[in-house]
């Protein structure tokens, strides 16, 4: 029998020390335990990590839904699933959890995070095709078959936009320094400067046009509106209404031209006469204060003969001080003695009344009222607001603005910050009103719980020249609101028949109007150009090659975008870097009286490097499209009835497209043979291939560039003698008129170009559309205001 | 305002608001509408004659009583010229009454140098208001 055994003590054979050496031991046993804390820490990775629950912990579906395992290995879970490929497919939360109001906020906010949102941005996106541009999420244009219909409410009606993204920019200083920062700024041949004696009494408002600091007629910035608000008596304050796409530019250069002025004064080491002169400028600089204000007021605009009619019922003045000393704000601006006009202003708007279109008020006038909640005066059914009465208003007023009526306490930005804190949501008025509300339908106008609320309407005169447009068209009113009262207001105007509109019917408004919507020369429309190029050539090569136009064929080198230093370079015969829209207001209309009367145009300066804006009306029938060419007509071509043809151009490409198309497919051929060879072989490598095809998807492949390289030459070296006919400029935007009964567009010119069409006596130019052969005829006249 | 234009003609020279000034540019203002509703039509220089024609027909035919027809200084005469047609296709049917007055204009003075202040003034312009009526029944022209 074998010893069972093994101590020595018990009969075995080994003898145990009496003492264990835990060093040695644990230096014997060291690679064991590495191996075993390696597997501990980083366990081979052939299971994943629901497949390694235990046995009671699992649960049927594991692997498709994560909800099923413990919160603690979901986001392990998720990151395998990420990394085996599939992407984890999470189940989108059920409406109802969605919709709650926690919920909703949080994805409202979350959507708001890296762009603006304007008030009534939710009313908008239940109705309108939403679009980002310029930093803010805006209304494009309405989801229903609206065109016409807006166009009917802008020149018979009334059509409203939200145009609270206009940014108001603060200028505080005294008179003189403002004047001496935008003397750099501005150019006097433009128009009236911003400190004109017309302006600087407050009741009316003006544009002026922005350059760059020293530049002009270069460097344009963009058309801003201003006007001076008088705070009390002797204080005036500048309001500036820029746009967001020049925001930001605008800011810059205000901001460097008072920096500049500061650091003239280390820089004054010259004679004592310019230093003094020098530090008087500098500390005149840093008086003047510029804040920007986003999102301080809201501004509506409405257009049409008949936005009177909705403004005088939607809204309703108060009169006596006595009944709302209650509203906090108006404690505040009764504590600061500032007067309200509050009867004045009630009869001024009484009387005012009466007017049955804005195009009859003073031509920008600024009127401020303070008026009651919009919700009490909103009828129950969607009416249309009409002023019927035969009396007729006092002319006295019309012909001249009351002192009185700029006044407003919304310009004082603590006033604005009490409405906001003390703001009646909607929920808190129907409460209140179904609380205290005795008959139902009779509304209590005078109650102290809801706010009364300062205003500032801007007039609009829209077309003033009977020649040009009908007089009147465009015609309206700007409203200025106070922040978070912008939907009660809009919903108000809508029930009183006011039609909504977006960014679409701007554009097409300014173009019935004949005004300029985003000029080439400003950084905001070369931004404008390139969107549209890139949208449109998308759009283009989205067709199968069979269905494209081709556009060599037809000699239009850049059918999405105008190529203007290309068109200047040609008609000057040398390089134009930089070039500019005319808007120097004596010669425009010089220009204008020389094509009616078919005279020579005299010369000046930079005139090179100058297009002239000029609206194009078709003679007769014709159809017109943006982009679309302005050409030189022959002395033949005005008269005779022939219509004239462009011939079809060779396309030289064709060939090396067809041969490139045969190498590509060869090409892919081969591939696909490789692949499957691959494939049998290795299953690792076919995996690398396949991420790297993954990769390349989003952006296009060599062969997809050439071949739209070879379908649009995106290098242009001349534009003038392609075409039959010379070509003189583009058409930035066209359209149908239906002011006109006719297409109309607006697009520049080259100078030189003109100079040559009234060199032969002509003032007519010829016409062709991007996709078309055919030249039409079409009268040209100059856009006086730009 | 041709009348006063005649008699005024030597005095029209010194008064600054008739000569060309460089500080001011004129701009018209549209001036003020009587009533407007289905039946009242402005006729004005650019309308088409011969649609504005086939509206007053179309709304006498289909049982307007009265349609109410205004015109405006140079408009006048295509204003007259309007109601005469009706009268003559509507024969025996219809009859004209005419009123004539005087409508004030406004026109703003829009500077044109930073040193001068808006300004406005008024002018005056005849206007014709000319009301066609039937007087027989419905049909009769049929």
């Amino acid at each position: 029998m074998e010893p069972t055994e093994f101590d020595a003590a018990l009969g075995g054979t080994e003898h145990l020390p009496h003492t264990a050496n835990s060093l040695k031991f644990a230096a014997a046993r060291s690679i064991e335990i590495a191996t075993m804390t390696e597997s501990i820490l980083r366990p081979s990775k052939t299971k994943l990590i629901f497949q390694c629950l235990p046995v009671h912990m699992r649960r049927r579906v594991m692997s498709h839904n994560c909800k099923r395992l413990p919160r603690r290995l979901r986001l392990g879970h998720l990151e395998q699933l990420k990394k085996s490929g599939s992407p984890p497919k999470q189940k989108r939360p059920s409406r109802k959890f969605r919709r709650r109001p926690t919920n909703l906020l949080n994805e409202y906010n979350r959507r708001q995070k890296n762009k603006v949102w304007l008030e009534t941005h939710i009313w908008h996106a239940k109705r309108f095709h939403m679009v980002e541009r310029w930093g803010h999420r805006l209304a494009y244009r309405p989801c229903d078959k609206a065109f016409r219909a807006c166009y009917r409410a802008s020149s018979a009606h009334c059509l409203l936009q939200d145009i609270s993204y206009y940014t108001p920019i603060q200028i505080k200083g005294q008179i003189d320094s403002i004047k001496d920062i935008f003397s750099n700024i501005t150019s006097n041949n433009c128009g009236l400067g911003i400190c004109a004696k017309a302006f600087l009494r407050g009741n009316r408002r003006g544009t002026i046009n922005l350059y760059m600091k020293d530049c002009y007629p270069f460097g344009f910035v963009g058309k801003v509106e201003f006007l001076w608000v008088c705070m009390n008596d002797s204080n005036l304050e500048l309001w500036l209404f820029v746009h967001p796409s020049q925001v930001n530019q605008v800011e810059l250069l205000l901001n460097d031209i008072t920096k500049a002025g500061m650091s003239m004064i280390t820089s004054s080491t010259e004679t004592e006469i310019i230093a003094t002169k020098k530090r008087k400028i500098s500390t005149k600089y840093s008086e003047v204060q510029i804040n920007i204000k986003p999102k301080l007021f809201n501004r509506f605009r409405l257009t049409g003969p008949k936005s009177h009619a909705v403004l005088v019922k939607s809204l309703k003045c108060v009169k006596d001080v006595e009944k709302v000393e209650t509203n906090k704000w108006i404690e505040h601006s009764i504590q600061k003695n500032t007067n309200l006009f509050l009867k004045e202003k009630y009869d001024y708007w009484e009387n005012v009344s009466l007017v049955n279109s804005p195009a009859q008020m003073p031509p920008g006038a600024i009127i401020g009222l303070v008026v009651k909640d919009p919700r009490l005066s909103r009828p129950s059914k969607r009416t249309k607001a009409e002023i019927k009465t035969t009396k007729q208003c006092n002319i006295e007023l019309l012909l001249n603005n009351p002192p009185y009526t700029p006044r407003s306490p919304l310009w004082d930005e603590t006033v604005c910050d009490i409405i906001k804190k003390n703001k009646v949501t909607n929920s808190e008025y129907i409460e209140h009103i179904t609380q205290t509300q005795l008959v139902p339908g009779e509304v209590n106008e005078d109650d102290p719980f809801l706010q009364n609320l300062p205003i500032v309407l801007l007039q609009r005169p829209g077309s003033q020249d009977s020649c040009y447009k009908k007089v009147g068209y465009g015609s309206g009113w700007d409203i200025i609101l106070p922040a978070e009262y912008g939907l009660p207001f809009w919903l108000t105007f809508i029930m009183f028949g006011a039609r909504s509109g977006g960014l679409r019917e701007t554009e097409s408004v300014a173009l019935e109007m004949g005004e300029i919507y985003m000029p080439p020369d400003s950084e905001a429309g070369v931004l404008e150009e390139m969107r549209l190029e890139s949208e449109l050539k998308e759009k283009y090569f989205k067709r199968p090659p069979s269905k494209r136009v081709n556009y060599i064929k037809l000699a239009v080198p850049s059918p999405f975008k105008c190529p203007w230093s290309v068109l200047l370079k040609d008609w000057s015969n040398n390089k134009q870097e930089k070039f500019y829209v005319l808007r120097d207001k004596v010669v425009l209309e010089e220009l204008q009286v020389c094509i009616d009367r078919k005279k020579k145009i005299p010369h000046f300066d930079n005139c090179d490097a100058c297009l002239i804006p000029v609206y194009i009306k078709v003679e007769g029938k014709g159809n017109l499209t943006s982009h679309a060419m302005i050409c030189l007509p022959l002395p033949q071509d005005v008269c005779s009835k022939n219509t004239v043809m462009e011939p079809h151009h060779t396309d030289e490409n064709l060939k090396l497209r067809r041969q490139k198309r045969q190498e590509h497919k060869k090409l892919l051929k081969q591939k696909r043979r490789r692949q499957i060879k691959l494939k049998t072989k290795q299953k690792l490598l076919n995996q690398v291939t396949k991420q790297k095809v993954k990769q390349n998807k989003h952006e296009l492949s060599d062969y997809v560039k050439n071949m739209r390289e070879l379908w649009l030459p995106s290098s242009i070296e001349t534009v003038r003698h392609v075409p039959i006919r010379q070509v003189m400029g583009y058409i930035s935007k066209a359209a149908f008129s239906f002011s006109e009964a006719k297409c109309c567009g607006i697009g520049y010119v080259a100078f030189n170009a003109l100079n040559q069409l009234l060199e032969q006596k002509i003032n007519q130019v010829l016409i062709r559309n991007t996709t078309s052969r055919k030249y039409t005829l079409a009268n040209i006249n100059i856009i006086k205001s730009p | 305002m041709a009348d006063e234009n005649n008699q005024k003609k030597k005095q029209d020279n010194k008064n600054p608001k008739r000569t060309p000034n460089k500080k001011f540019s004129i701009k018209k203002r549209l001036p003020v509408r009587p009533v407007e509703g289905n039946n009242v039509i402005f006729v004005t220089k650019k309308t088409n004659f011969k649609a504005q024609l086939d509206k007053c027909c179309d709304l006498l035919t289909k049982g307007e009583k009265e349609i109410i027809l205004h015109g405006l200084g140079a408009a006048i005469q295509r204003c007259c010229n309007l109601a005469l047609q009706l009268e003559i296709l509507f024969s025996g049917t219809c009859q004209i009454e005419v009123n004539t007055g005087t409508v004030d204009l406004i026109d703003d003075l829009e500077p044109l140098t930073d040193d001068v202040e808006f300004g406005a003034q008024v002018r005056h312009s005849s206007s014709i208001h000319i009301r066609i009526f039937r007087t027989a029944m419905l049909g009769a022209n049929q």
